[in-house]
């Protein structure tokens, strides 16, 4: 066993009924890692942590833990913590009881159970709320007891399903934080679910963008936001102009128009480029297009122009000189700056 | 969701059997037996040996006909008594909703039996008559399809009441105001908007009414005594007393057909109230 | 006033006349003194209370009438809450067919329900009368169980059983760990709401029936046939005030109505 493949799925295949949601996954998680699975609903990301936690059978392929086959083990002897999108606290149950609950199944009990519940009520902020039902606390405050009721029970792997989508901008960045300070503390391996970008690229260590029941992409906030290296994922991360190559040109919907390559560089040999619309430059290069929009950003303007390309969206600081709609400009895709993908939807 | 089907069925076959076994097995030999000639083989001949007595036909059409009276008379006094309750404040509306819930927890042989009190020969009816010299003799109120209407409508008005109550409080709140403020008076707003969008609380209604009253054993059994007979006081007798067990069989397939239906048309109707919910959505 | 303003509190009094009245009468003639039923009662005494308590065959019906509500009542609960169960978390194939089978007696008249018990379990298979009432009943409630149990699951997340099994728990010590305990109050609902039904309940017994086996409702009628006293009377106000006051202790703990 290494750390480098803590948790591994293996050719894993899932599925409800005769509908098939995961195919053929390859996953290798390293120990202390905190991994996004980001992709938009229904790409088989929640499918996947409810098979990793136990709660979907498995068609076939494999999960294998910290060296030990789980594929078929049942969910109460996975030492799998799970953190529910909406907290699933068992509601006839005070604070202190739902985080002993787990605790007392293992036959904890007397001193050691209660300085460990207690630790765990604490380490989460809710001390004072121990003896309340779940009922009477905010949101963010279940959520709290929902991490401190997986955490004490030491679990092998978290699992937290869309663990800031409930919460408002405020809470969300403070459990932005929570959940980082338990990951540095307690080197727990989290694996959390989202559908939105900006909470995997702040939070996560690697992000596994999951399209259709398979991954698109695996790599680090950095490589996710920089290179896709599909047109999926240029999309999902905020490329807006996303073109596909066809004989050294730009492919559009009256085929292809020449790119020129600054002198010294090479031609992409990619599938196709993505360019952000800060990316794009304003007022001088080989393109023609027409301002359709113009919206006034704070620290930038945004422009939707009209092209031979199709349409084009741009976005240059508010300092440069405003174009009104309808005037006639020149505009420029620098091929240096554009990411490089290697598959286009 | 859990995806084990062994596990379900384990858990839901016991009371499946056992409902089967104990009530729909039974109940479909019962029917079977209505539909058998002396040799083993099918015939209607008992359908037209029943409708053939004019006991039965009357029978019959008494049942039908008190169903649809005590309906459309609980439906009207249903309108008012459940506009007046809605107009109530919600402390006021509470209180009044559980006097009208209230009867259907008593026992209904309690409630069938004080109109005996009320209605017999020396009963509070007679002698308020008495006393205002409106008759001479007590008059027969007890034993007669007058008995079994009022009783039957004081079991069964509560059920109205509350569907009505449902339906009211369903509509969009500025119906009303809105069709007066368009120059409706209050016949037209009854019978325009507020009849169309409580329709289906009134099916409802009607239909848990109709069904009560077609199915009602004790109301008949003591109100209308031996002579004024429902299908299922007819029923009991053809058993009791007559042992044609055939003809019981022939009611009882009268009665499941008729509360089928209505059932049926219960179901249409909260169905469709269903789906519209969701095309509102 | 106006003729508007005198519109509701008319409705509302004659109603309330007409639903409680009668209910009413029935108290006040079970405090007569007379030796007939009769309104406005002859005099005041507890006498007719007093005789309910003495009288053999009300003592015998009533503990019948306890035994079938209570225990077809619980018989009802132990087949409709894994009945529910399984129809409110499985993906079940033909579920809407169990739905149909476990409710169908609240559709039939209860009077075929106890004749062909009669004719085609109790005769042929030589079942007792006490053990075909036993049986009539749980059927009885067995669809109230199920409305009303089903009901309260349907409103508790199924994800809690989830997180109690990945906290340790097995699959039927999370049922019992953290399900029952959230649909109490819909179980004893369901109790009360099957308990009523089962005791007030006629047609359904009418031909079970035997020598010295009999549900009270329906001793009370062949009783009411044969005697004209208020003792009827009297039982009936003292069965009203018992079920009137089970149902509102259930409203003021359990919310009752909520689930029913």
């Amino acid at each position: 066993m290494s750390d480098q493949s803590y948790l591994s799925l293996e050719k894993l295949t899932l599925a409800y009924g005769d509908s098939v949601a995961v195919a053929d996954l390859d996953l290798s998680v390293r120990r202390g890692e905190l991994i996004a699975l980001l992709g938009p609903s229904g790409c088989g990301k929640t499918t996947t942590m409810r098979a990793i936690a136990g709660l979907l059978p498995v068609k076939s392929g494999n999960v294998i833990l910290d060296g030990e086959d789980m594929t078929r083990t049942a969910p109460n002897k996975r030492a799998v913590g799970l953190v529910f999108q909406s907290y699933a606290l068992f509601p006839h149950l005070s604070v202190y009881e739902n985080v002993a609950f787990g605790l007392r199944l293992k036959g904890m009990k007397g001193a050691e159970l209660d300085s460990k519940v207690q630790s765990g009520i604490a380490s989460v902020g809710l001390a004072k709320f121990a003896d309340r039902k779940p009922a009477e606390l905010s949101g963010g405050q279940q959520q709290r007891v929902a991490l401190a009721r997986s955490m004490v029970m030491e679990p092998k792997v978290l699992l937290l399903d869309e663990p800031l989508s409930n919460l408002d901008a405020r809470l969300r960045l403070e459990m932005r934080t929570e959940l980082q300070r338990v990951q540095r503390e307690t080197g727990v391996t989290m694996i959390f679910v989202t559908h939105d970008q900006a909470e995997a690229l702040s939070l996560a260590d690697r992000i596994v963008v999951m399209k259709n029941g398979a991954i698109e992409q695996i790599g680090t906030p950095e490589d996710i936001y920089n290179r896709p290296t599909s047109s999926f994922v240029a999309d999902f991360v905020g490329f807006e102009n996303i073109f596909a190559l066809e004989g050294g040109g730009l492919k559009t919907d009256n085929g292809s128009v020449p790119l020129s390559v600054a002198p010294g560089l090479e031609a992409p040999s990619a599938a196709g480029l993505a360019w952000r619309p800060r990316m794009v430059t304003l007022g001088t290069g080989p393109f023609r297009g027409t301002v359709r929009g113009t919206s006034f950003a704070g620290h930038s303007r945004e422009y939707l122009l009209d092209s031979a390309l199709g349409p084009i969206k741009a976005e240059v600081d508010a300092s440069e000189p405003v174009h009104v709609s309808g005037s006639d400009l020149s505009f420029d895709l620098p091929v240096h700056k554009a990411a490089q993908l290697s598959r286009i939807a | 969701m859990f995806q084990n089907r062994a596990e379900a069925f384990a858990l839901a076959l016991p009371a499946a059997i056992f409902a089967a076994a104990v009530f729909i097995v039974p109940v479909l030999i019962l029917l079977s037996d209505g539909f058998r000639s002396l040799d083993g083989g099918w015939t209607l001949a008992a359908y037209g040996e029943f409708f053939s007595s004019p006991l039965n036909q009357a029978v019959f059409l008494r049942t039908l006909k008190l169903g649809a009276l005590v309906t459309v008379v609980s439906a009207v006094i249903g309108y008012a008594a459940a506009f007046s309750i809605v107009s109530l404040s919600p402390a006021a509306k509470g209180r009044m909703t559980g006097l009208v819930v209230l009867p259907l927890m008593i026992s209904p042989v309690a409630r069938t039996y004080a109109w005996i009190v009320i209605l017999g020969r020396t009963g509070i009816v007679n002698q308020a008559f008495q006393v205002l010299g409106l008759s001479e003799a007590p008059l027969r109120i007890l034993f007669s399809e007058t008995a079994i209407f009022i009783g039957l409508l004081q079991l069964f008005l509560p059920l109205m009441i509350i569907s009505l109550i449902s339906a009211l409080e369903n509509m969009p709140k500025d119906a009303v105001p809105a069709a007066r403020v368009l120059g409706a008076n209050w016949f037209q707003v009854f019978w325009k908007v507020i009849l169309p969008l409580t329709k289906e609380g009134l099916v409802i209604g009607g239909t848990l009414v109709f069904t009560g009253c077609l199915t009602a054993y004790i109301t008949p059994a003591i109100l209308g005594g031996s002579k004024v007979l429902m299908l299922e006081t007819l029923m009991y007798q053809q058993v009791a007393v007559s042992n044609n067990f055939v003809a019981a069989s022939v009611i009882a397939c009268i009665l499941i057909v008729m509360s089928f239906a209505a059932n049926l048309l219960l179901k249409r109707v909260a169905t469709a109230r269903n789906t519209q919910r969701k095309a509102a959505r | 006033m106006t003729a508007r303003s005198l519109f509701v509190p008319t409705t509302l009094f004659l109603l309330a006349t007409f639903l409680i009245g009668p209910f009413l009468i029935i108290v006040a003639a079970s405090f007569s003194a007379g030796e007939t039923l009769s309104f406005p009662p002859q005099g005041f005494s507890l006498q007719w209370i007093l005789k309910v308590f003495t009288v053999e065959s009300f003592r015998a019906s009533f503990a019948m009438s306890m035994f079938l509500a209570i225990g077809g009542t619980a018989a009802a609960l132990v087949l409709g809450i894994p009945a529910s169960y399984a129809l409110s978390r499985y993906r079940l194939p033909g579920a809407e067919i169990i739905r149909t089978i476990v409710s169908a007696p609240i559709i039939v008249p209860g009077i075929i329900v106890g004749l062909s018990l009669l004719r085609y379990v109790v005769v042929p298979f030589g079942v007792g009368i006490t053990l075909a009432l036993f049986l009539a009943h749980t059927a009885l409630i067995l669809p109230y169980a199920v409305r009303v149990v089903s009901a309260s699951l349907d409103n508790l997340r199924s994800d809690i059983e989830e997180a109690a099994v990945l906290l340790g728990s097995s699959r039927l010590g999370a049922f019992f760990r953290v399900v029952m305990p959230n649909i109490k109050g819909g179980i004893l609902s369901a109790f009360i709401l099957g308990f009523v039904t089962s005791f007030n309940q006629v047609p359904v017994s009418l031909f079970l029936s035997g020598p010295g086996v009999r549900t009270l409702p329906i001793d009370m009628m062949a009783y009411m046939e044969i005697v004209f006293d208020p003792s009827v009377a009297a039982l009936s106000s003292l069965l009203a005030f018992l079920s009137i006051g089970i149902v509102f202790a259930a409203e003021r703990f359990l919310g009752f109505s909520r689930y029913v």
